[in-house]
């Protein structure tokens, strides 16, 4: 099979570039081994929370060239950066995702257990708060699922209590979700947003919300609405009747699988190929270029293209390995910046910044990946599998994903046209 | 009697002190039990889990050898919820002597173990995953015994019998008038409190910190912390006990305990001040794995769930002041005849195996001190939870019942399943359902989320509490009290899966501990990257 890219990862970043490369003609395959980091999201993208020494960044665009060099950030350069930044709610809201927030400011975010973060942009459902109050209401009624484990309402009560609100904790269910309950494992937010996704659940669970109202400005709900149908959250907020706002759960996050679903979608309507549940093969690198790959599917039938992306994420996603001796890149065995003595991988604070987080594939300044030493022509990486930056400890995730996605995508138009 | 007199107090919370506690309160003495963090926090709950059967210890020590194979047997009728009856297996390879194997198995016959020895190739056939180059293999009856759950067993039947329990109570003093020990003073480290207690007799099972209690008392044992490193891989790699057919060395034994398999030890001597918080090192992971996967080939390739050390306390013997002999048995030191200290005995040496001997010798001293002439009765009668349970009675089926007769024996009973909430589970590796998590709470002294862990094995799957720990941390009655204390509770767990995962960080390991670092500090913006409200 021949395509004009072939990019492997069906993440954020592999995603991202696929429909930036579709949106311009060329013909993407995308092979995707399953999950990706949008199934455990904040519902927020990140861009660059925290500086080298942990003060929460409010411009996040002055604060790149305090990076150091290397930095995805630093080899796309402000400028580009910019136009990126710009680019950004454009691309999504044609996927049929809404992103809040002032893309030249950072807006911070109510985390699962109460506490406030900084943050970038935000899906739907969501509000980018504009300062670290993160104030929802005077009186907040905050609902508990009695059974849903996932949303600990007494946190996130907690954390709004200290930030100066009256809280109320509220068990709300309706009878639907107790066929959830009588399996012990199956009370988990996907399922229950599939149940609510069929309209006269949730507007029940709504009613159910509202009646339990006692003079409260505010309710605070786990985000488990709209697995599909993104309308659903809003619908719900409005049969409530005050201000309703949503709070991120701990995995799998509700509207990080409904995000990672329509950029797919996006992508194939665009007439980009997905090719689901396979696994590239160790492949090889001929006279500094990828000819070809091999998948676990496909066999003998190979994928060709003119380029290549590699966007296989961390460790998590398989993109990078870890052996008792060594770090390595599994498909073409790519240099990896990693320190060679493994007890140096880690910290051994848990709550400290850990050095594998920004272990990743060697690139030069267009995101050509290095082996040995050398540039390969028509092999680019985008997204965490990138080297060069700690994506936790500095918050930024989801901007170096897009990021370095949208400059691959632009460095290959220029480059194969 | 007020509430702050006893017939004895007992310092320390490991098998031993629990062991003793329980004996002396059957014998119907006033007992007080009291530990500085939780039970079985030091050496008991950081070993092997290995039921010996004695053959270790044969050819070198056949005192210990016919010690531990009686103590065997009584364990497998009293604490049957607690010991997997396995066999072991020890094993020649190549490289090792041939010749051993026949002394071996001749002492330990002449110390009443029954070894037999057997064709290689059976050995094979009944544990595929022992080392196919074996030469020589001798069966014995070693099997894997939970120490958490002994210690809690006996905690709980010393309650049943009246003793009082503080856990979280670190002794301050050792309150003597002249040279007669007359109590202790204690602080509370979860409130801060002092309080003192009184008994003519104060017995000293504090393991490694035994050497500081004596030292309080005005008394000197000469001890050695010996530090021992060990790995748990992430499933049942053998079903029999594999040892090393030799004199006994670095990562010789192969242990099954539940759904795990547990390779150790290491030993190093190092000095007190790190007997708290050691960590494993990056060159002991090396030499376990090493000399484990000649035990197991498996090895090699299986991932680890943690790695973990404990402190073997050596004592030297009192005629040696070199300290360079060792006793190997159970040292009891009436401190009375030995430096004229009244009301205050010493238990340690000795191992998990014959901590109900080390118990019985305690609690017959302090019988004799006190005029109490009460029979030992703990190698007939069961801890609770040991009565056989028939897995019939449960008609429903649910996929926690048979994890929770696993776990708590006939007391699993009395675990509350009254409702759906009571029937949702937190920890999905090891099927531990809110109804356990109540029931270890309200009956089993759990304080945290580390606690809760040893009680039920909550978080000990393969994914180490991941997501469970969360769930968890909002469950426990802290709380409905206080959110901050829940949080950092949950922080605390954190931090101590962490210790035992950060020595073994690589492969499906670390894809692990990616993801719970981008769930805790990313997502949910824990420890380093808190960010206060700046207005």
């Amino acid at each position: 099979m021949k395509f004009d890219v072939v990019i492997i990862g069906g993440g954020l970043a592999g995603l991202t570039c696929g429909i930036s490369l579709q949106r311009k003609g060329r013909r993407c395959a995308i092979v995707s081994a399953g999950q990706s980091a949008l199934h455990f999201s904040s519902g927020y993208f990140d861009f660059l929370d925290r500086t080298a020494d942990g003060k929460a960044v409010e411009n996040p665009l002055d604060a790149v060239s305090a990076l150091p060099e290397g930095h995805p950030y630093r080899k796309i350069g402000v400028e580009d950066l910019e136009r990126y930044m710009g680019e950004v709610k454009p691309l999504f809201a044609g996927c049929g995702i809404e992103l809040k927030g002032d893309w030249s400011r950072n807006c911070y975010r109510i985390t699962p257990v109460g506490g406030v973060c900084p943050s970038w942009l935000c899906l739907g459902e969501f509000t980018p708060f504009t300062t670290a109050q993160a104030e929802v209401g005077r009186n907040v009624m905050v609902v508990n699922i009695p059974g849903y484990m996932d949303f600990n309402a007494r946190f996130v009560a907690a954390g709004l209590e200290k930030r100066g609100a009256a809280c109320r904790i509220v068990d709300v269910t309706v009878d639907e979700l107790s066929g959830l309950r009588a399996n012990p494992s199956e009370m988990r937010s996907s399922n229950i947003a599939r149940l609510m996704d069929s309209g006269h659940v949730a507007v029940r669970f709504a009613e159910a919300v509202r009646m339990k109202l006692s003079g409260e400005d505010a309710v605070v709900l786990p985000a488990v609405f709209g697995l599909k149908d993104s309308s659903v959250p809003q619908k719900v907020a409005e049969i409530i009747g005050v201000r309703t706002e949503y709070v991120a759960t701990m995995t799998p996050s509700v509207p990080g699988i409904r995000t990672q679903m329509r950029l797919r979608a996006a992508f194939e309507r665009l007439g980009g190929t997905y090719i689901l549940g396979d696994t590239v093969m160790p492949s090889e690198i001929r006279d500094g270029r990828v000819v070809c790959l091999s998948t676990v599917n496909f066999g003998n039938e190979k994928l060709y293209a003119d380029a290549f992306v590699l966007a296989a994420g961390s460790f998590f996603s398989n993109g990078l390995a870890a052996s008792r001796e060594c770090v390595t890149e599994p498909v073409f065995g790519l240099d990896v910046h990693a320190a060679d003595d493994r007890s140096k991988w880690g910290d051994m604070d848990f709550f400290k910044r850990q050095e594998y987080i920004g272990f990743g594939v060697k690139s030069d300044a267009d995101f050509h990946a290095v082996k040995d030493g050398v540039s390969v022509s028509n092999l680019y990486v985008a997204g965490s599998v990138a080297g060069g930056y700690n994506p936790i400890a500095e918050g930024s995730g989801a901007g170096t994903a897009i990021m370095s996605a949208m400059s691959v995508a632009e460095h290959i138009i220029s480059k194969i046209g | 009697m007020d509430n702050r007199e006893f017939d004895v107090i007992v310092i320390g919370g490991g098998i031993t002190g629990a062991g003793t506690a329980r004996d002396c309160a059957m014998r119907g003495l006033k007992v007080l039990l009291v530990e500085r963090m939780d039970i079985a926090t030091g050496a008991t709950g950081r070993n092997h889990g290995l039921l010996h059967s004695g053959a270790r210890y044969a050819v070198t020590d056949m005192e210990s050898a016919e010690e531990c194979i009686r103590e065997n047997m009584i364990l497998r009728k009293i604490a049957r919820h607690c010991v997997e009856e396995t066999d072991g297996f020890f094993i020649t390879l190549p490289e090792d002597d041939l010749g051993y194997q026949a002394t071996f198995a001749a002492a330990c016959n002449a110390a009443g173990i029954k070894a037999e020895i057997i064709d290689p190739g059976l050995a094979r056939r009944i544990e595929p995953s022992v080392n196919p180059d074996l030469i020589g293999a001798v069966r014995v009856p070693d099997g894997a015994v939970d120490p958490f759950r002994l210690c809690a067993a006996n905690v709980m039947d010393a309650k049943l019998h009246g003793a009082k329990v503080l856990v979280y109570s670190v002794v301050t003093r050792i309150m003597k008038e002249g040279d007669t020990v007359k109590g202790i003073e204690v602080l509370d480290t979860r409130s801060g409190q002092k309080s003192e207690y009184y008994a003519p007799i104060t017995v000293n099972a504090g393991g490694i910190w035994g050497n500081a209690i004596a030292e309080m008392a005005g008394a000197h044992i000469n001890m050695f912390p010996a530090k021992g490193s060990l790995l748990i891989f992430e499933h049942r790699v053998n079903n029999v006990v594999i040892n090393r057919c030799r004199k006994p060395a670095n990562a010789d034994i192969l242990v099954p305990g539940d759904t795990v398999s547990v390779l150790g030890t290491t030993s190093t001597k190092i000095p007190f001040e790190e007997c708290d918080g050691v960590r494993v090192t990056a060159d002991e992971v090396d030499l376990l794995i090493s000399e484990g996967e000649k035990l197991a080939p498996a090895l090699a390739d299986t991932r680890i769930l943690r790695a973990y050390a404990g402190v073997r306390p050596l004592v030297a013997t009192d005629d040696d002041p070199s300290g360079r002999s060792i006793s190997r048995g159970i040292v009891l030191l009436d401190h009375e005849s030995r430096d004229g200290i009244r009301g205050f005995v010493s238990i340690t040496g000795g191992k998990l195996m014959t901590y109900r001997l080390m118990g019985e010798w305690t609690a017959d001293l302090v019988c004799k001190k006190l005029g109490v002439s009460q029979a030992c009765r703990t190698a007939e009668v069961p801890l609770p939870g040991s009565e056989p349970v028939s897995m019939e009675k449960e008609p429903k089926k649910k996929i926690f019942a048979k994890a929770e007769t696993g776990r708590h024996g006939g007391l699993a009973s009395r675990i509350r399943h009254e409702n759906e909430l009571q029937n949702s589970l937190v920890c999905e590796c090891e099927n531990v359902t809110v109804g356990e998590i109540e029931y270890a709470e309200d009956n089993l002294d759990v304080n945290n989320l580390v606690d809760l862990r040893r009680r039920t094995r909550f978080g000990m799957g393969v994914c180490q509490g991941e997501l469970c720990a969360c769930r968890a941390a909002g469950l426990l009655k802290k709380a409905h009290r206080c959110s901050d204390e829940a949080m950092d509770d949950l922080k605390a767990f954190i931090e101590e899966r962490w210790k035992g995962l950060y020595p073994v960080n690589w492969g499906a390991a670390m894809r692990e501990n990616e993801y719970t670092q981008w769930v805790y500090s990313g997502m949910c913006g824990f420890g380093e990257y808190d960010t206060e409200p700046t207005e």
